[in-house]
């Protein structure tokens, strides 16, 4: 998988897998700051790792699956293309190299997952704009091997992406803020289903776009009902509110019916048997995440929950277990092969189970008072004993993926 | 495991053994204690790496032969042996240099060139590990140069023993497919990468007393041994399941984080386990490269790759790595990164290096090297407050520490009445922050002074013993720390009045919960007011107002008698003394609160 070829939808996953071993190992260094505070040396504190962390698994691990599925869909692997297609790749990865250099030396936005400031900033627009040139060639060179609404998707499609740099550079600027629950001080139930909404589409996008045999569900419910969640995300968002007005509440319970919809969708389609791992691990992570991210906003729980390690746990649940696994699993369609052993895979699972149970348990202690602050409770040196031997583990395998 | 793997795995320790103890320690010992030092030291030194290299690439135009490396082990045990008792004549000390290098330069090619006809990837895992385990034993370890020399004549002595016949072989050994090749130059970069960063590092451990006491003192030898061990194992198996690339950059990042944390008192107990176990990765690695990784067809071939990997990584490394740590006294940061980029290169990425992929990392990092040059000379004409902030931003604080107090009674409570959300929204960047690993800071200004936040940021645990936060001392440095401690004080002073008001209103509720008070007192008020409670604690004199007595008074702050006096005690444990050095303790519980409050005021009483 990770081997440099000529392929670039291989080379893609390769660098996936490498972002995803470097940003688990810097995840690893941070989960060892925490526990032992001498750690941190000099100018590179917690607090300049962190966004490493974040963002090189935001835009490193889980970005390059998807370029590897454009380069797919638009047919960057062809000839004369594919050479500037994987050349597009190392631009992408050395924008990252810029910014984890950038956020460590603190040039910073200041913004969470949207750090991206000056030179860093720049360095990543231009790779993007790389990266959307290389597609718009291989557009203009496929266009004529396919039919004509296809050709008219991939346009609309490209179309939207060339805006992509332009929306980076306005949402990372330091003037803009998205709605904010003010009883929280944190997203409210329509921005949480809003961004939902997207990873929806993409998993009900999967098996019909990669074509796979077999059909999802029939009938024109399931579109309509992803239209009126759509509908009721602009309504509610303009509307605002806390977690305690019904109007929230209503935006975080739509998500519940795609815990069902989106398993049953997929199980019409004839899934190749070497996705049968990471398809059942990310159903199983969909339905905890949906279920558990509904439950922690119910009133009284979030207000409990909110700024622990709570979320740290419910954001581990989200980026280790769900899209972890949905990136595992859109790389096995498109190389045609399983990421991991049976083991490797189980025991990815299972550390990132153990550590989202640990920060869940260890924020539901901390949120009911602040007093851990000032002593060190022997429940907080076990959370991060915890924390630390499944990152370890997650690391490793995350390494064995990558070299293997 | 065969017989003639077992002869295999035991001629590995030996000249492994051989090289640690004896060439590497108690030959550099006797030399010094016959009274070559400085220049003739260096001398003697360069005529064993020359005549090894010499050595070396002779045995390779030879060709790899049992009689070479029969004779050569025997000539190696002899200049062990007689070696003490040269150090009467310390005018031909060059003669056991000249022999030992010549040794060792035969031994390892023909060792390394004909391994694989004897034994597997296993089998060389484990002699190297055995060699260094063995080596590391607290009875060969400490013993003094003479013993040395007697045990490596011994292990040399072994290792000829354990030499398998001529034409013995454990199957059609070159037909066996190894896992992929390391072209030459890839071999060279990454293991001579390695073996600098190694014996620089190794330097400063053996030539730093604390450091060594904490990585490679008398209680940690036995751990050191099994540590190689395991090392040793895990490669060998690595090997054998993979190619040795990623063996290359294990090796690496462990060396590198040891390299790392050695430099912090804290971190050397964790670089004291992977220093040896990146040692033993890459040095079963250096053995194998040449019969299994080359991609040669014959063991004469691999002779020749054995002579320049030996030649290059082994002894020019090493000699640099000293001479580097030697000079400099530590292994230089940007000589780690640089390490990591040539076993990076080493391990395949070179492959990558085509003109398309370096223009196109051109055109990505060169704007961010402009932009980096442009912003430095722009001019800088904000506030201290402002300059604060960005300060804090450029830190990452906001990764710890909230600024927002929500709504509900937990929060206001202890960190005061919530403020309007349009305030707080007004930030460019907006600082809400999502997690709180310390206290929320919207209203810090009010709860703490100049004085207490210098000393917080530059040793946190002083002032909160279990405080996970980092010292940022190196911030004093320069402007930074000051502009950073105004911005943090400038926090809340919008609704000093009203907060402050809230408080005076403040009592803390009944509790049946039961807290330490004397606990608490040695731990977070100790430090300033003394253990005897007179103010005489060891931050006091860095202090602005001395800390009060809380034994004697005055109580200028809390005076009175009864109820009254009692409530203002808890308050201003609770909330500090807004204008003094006196922090609020506002993450307290109420049961704390009540405790020491009772505590102090028996103290009045008495």
């Amino acid at each position: 998988m990770s081997k440099c070829g000529d392929d670039p939808v291989r080379d893609a996953c390769g660098h996936a897998l490498a972002w995803l071993a470097v940003a688990n190992g810097v995840g690893l260094w941070l989960a060892l700051m925490l526990w032992f505070p001498a750690l941190n040396h000099s100018e590179w504190t917690y607090g300049r790792w962190v966004p490493v962390h974040l963002n090189l698994q935001l835009y490193g691990w889980t970005s390059l699956p998807l370029i590897a599925w454009l380069f797919r869909l638009y047919k960057a692997d062809a000839e004369s293309i594919r050479p500037w297609a994987s050349a597009a790749l190392w631009a992408w990865s050395a924008a990252l190299v810029v910014g984890a250099a950038s956020w460590l030396s603190g040039m910073t936005s200041g913004k969470i997952f949207l750090d991206w400031t000056g030179g860093a900033l720049a360095s990543f627009l231009i790779a993007q704009v790389i990266l959307w040139v290389v597609l718009v060639a291989a557009w203009k060179r496929n266009q004529s091997t396919w039919d004509g609404k296809w050709r008219i998707g991939l346009l609309v499609a490209l179309m939207s992406l060339g805006m992509v740099p332009v929306s980076l550079w306005f949402a990372s600027s330091p003037a803009v803020y998205p709605p904010v629950d003010r009883s929280t001080g944190g997203p409210t139930g329509a921005s949480l289903l809003g961004s939902s909404l997207i990873v929806v589409g993409l998993m009900l996008a999967m098996p019909r776009v990669a074509r796979l045999a077999g059909h999802g569900i029939k009938g024109s419910w399931l579109w309509i009902y992803f239209g009126i969640s759509w509908l009721a995300f602009f309504i509610f968002e303009h509307i605002g509110g806390t977690h305690r007005d019904v109007c929230q509440l209503i935006s975080m319970a739509m998500l519940l019916p795609w815990v069902w919809i989106i398993p049953r969708d997929w199980s019409g389609y004839d899934w190749p048997a070497s996705s049968k791992s990471w398809r059942h691990a990310m159903i199983a992570w969909w339905g905890l995440l949906v279920l558990s991210g509904w439950l922690m906003y119910q009133p009284g729980v979030l207000d409990r929950v909110k700024f622990t390690q709570a979320l740290v746990g419910h954001s581990h649940l989200a980026m280790a277990g769900f899209t972890s696994s949905f990136c595992m699993l859109l790389m096995g369609l498109l190389t045609g092969s399983c990421v991991g052993s049976k083991w490797s895979v189980l025991l990815w699972n299972m550390a990132v189970l153990g550590m989202v149970i640990a920060l869940k348990i260890s924020g539901w202690i901390e949120g009911g008072g602040w007093s851990w602050m000032l002593e060190t409770p022997l429940w907080r040196e076990i959370g991060w004993g915890i924390r630390a031997g499944c990152g370890l583990a997650m690391w490793l395998i995350s390494v064995k993926w990558w070299l293997g | 495991m065969t017989m003639l793997s077992m002869r295999a795995v035991l001629l590995i320790v030996g000249v492994y053994g051989y090289f640690l103890i004896f060439a590497q320690f108690a030959f550099v010992e006797l030399m010094r204690s016959a009274g070559v030092s400085g220049t003739k030291e260096k001398v003697t030194l360069g005529i064993m790496a020359l005549s090894g290299i010499a050595a070396g690439f002779l045995a390779a135009k030879r060709g790899p032969s049992v009689r070479s490396l029969r004779i050569a082990l025997i000539a190696a045990a002899m200049v062990a042996a007689s070696s003490p008792f040269a150090r009467s004549v310390p005018e031909i000390f060059w003669i056991p240099a000249l022999v030992t290098g010549g040794a060792l330069g035969m031994i390892t090619v023909n060792l390394a060139a004909m391994l694989r006809r004897w034994c597997g990837l296993m089998s060389v895992g484990l002699g190297v590990g055995l060699g260094y385990a063995i080596c590391n034993l607290p009875p060969v370890f400490m013993s003094s140069a003479v013993h040395q020399s007697f045990f490596a004549a011994g292990f040399a002595m072994i290792a000829c023993l354990a030499v398998p016949r001529d034409g013995e072989s454990a199957a059609d050994e070159w037909s066996v497919p190894s896992h992929g090749t390391l072209p030459l130059i890839a071999a060279l970069l990454g293991l001579t990468a390695l073996v600098w960063l190694d014996s620089a590092a190794f330097f400063i451990i053996q030539h730093t007393h604390d450091l060594k006491e904490s990585t490679w003192g008398e209680a940690m030898l036995w751990r050191n041994a099994a540590v190689h061990l395991g090392g040793g194992l895990l490669a060998g198996w690595w090997m054998k399941k993979t190619s040795g690339r990623g063996l290359m950059l294990g090796a690496w990042a462990l060396l590198a984080l040891a390299a790392f944390l050695v430099n912090s008192p804290d971190g050397r107990s964790a670089a004291g386990w992977l220093y040896p176990f990146g040692v033993s990765l890459y040095s079963t690695m250096l053995v194998a490269v040449p019969g299994w990784f080359s991609g040669v067809k014959d063991a004469r071939a691999a002779a020749w790759r054995a002579a320049w990997i030996f030649s290059v990584a082994g002894w020019f490394g090493s000699a640099n790595g000293i001479a580097m740590a030697g000079e400099l006294q530590r292994v230089p940061f940007m000589f780690i990164v640089i390490a990591g980029i040539c076993v990076w290169l080493a391990t395949g990425f070179y492959k990558v290096l085509r003109w398309r992929n370096c223009f196109m990392v051109a055109l990505v990092v060169l704007p961010a090297l402009i932009a980096g040059r442009a912003k430095t000379a722009a001019p800088i004409t904000p506030t201290t407050i402002e300059r604060g902030r960005a300060v804090y931003v450029a830190e990452g604080c906001i990764h710890c520490h909230s600024q927002y107090v929500r709504p509900i009674a937990l929060d206001e409570a202890t960190w005061g009445s919530a403020g309007k959300l349009q305030q707080v929204l007004a930030g460019k960047p907006v600082l809400i922050g999502n997690r709180r690993q310390g206290p929320d800071l919207q209203h810090v200004g009010l709860r703490r002074s100049e004085a207490w936040l210098k000393i917080h940021f530059i040793e946190p645990r002083t002032l909160v013993p279990a405080s996970v936060m980092p010292s940022y001392a190196h911030l004093f440095n320069d402007q930074r720390g000051d502009d950073l401690v105004t911005y943090l004080k400038s926090l809340g002073a919008e609704r000093a009045f009203e907060i402050i008001g809230e408080r005076e209103k403040w009592q803390p509720a009944p509790s049946a919960k039961k807290a330490d008070a004397k606990h608490l007192f040695a731990n977070h008020c100790a430090v300033c007011h003394g253990c005897d409670a007179r103010g005489g604690g060891k931050l006091a004199s860095r202090l602005i107002r001395p800390p009060t007595n809380l034994a004697d008074g005055p109580y200028l702050w809390t005076a009175g008698e009864g109820k009254d006096a009692w409530q203002r005690v808890a308050r201003t444990i609770k909330f500090g003394l807004p204008g003094t050095d006196m922090p609020g303790h506002e993450v307290f519980d109420d049961a704390m609160i009540r405790a020491l409050t009772d505590e102090l005021m028996s103290w009045r009483e008495k």
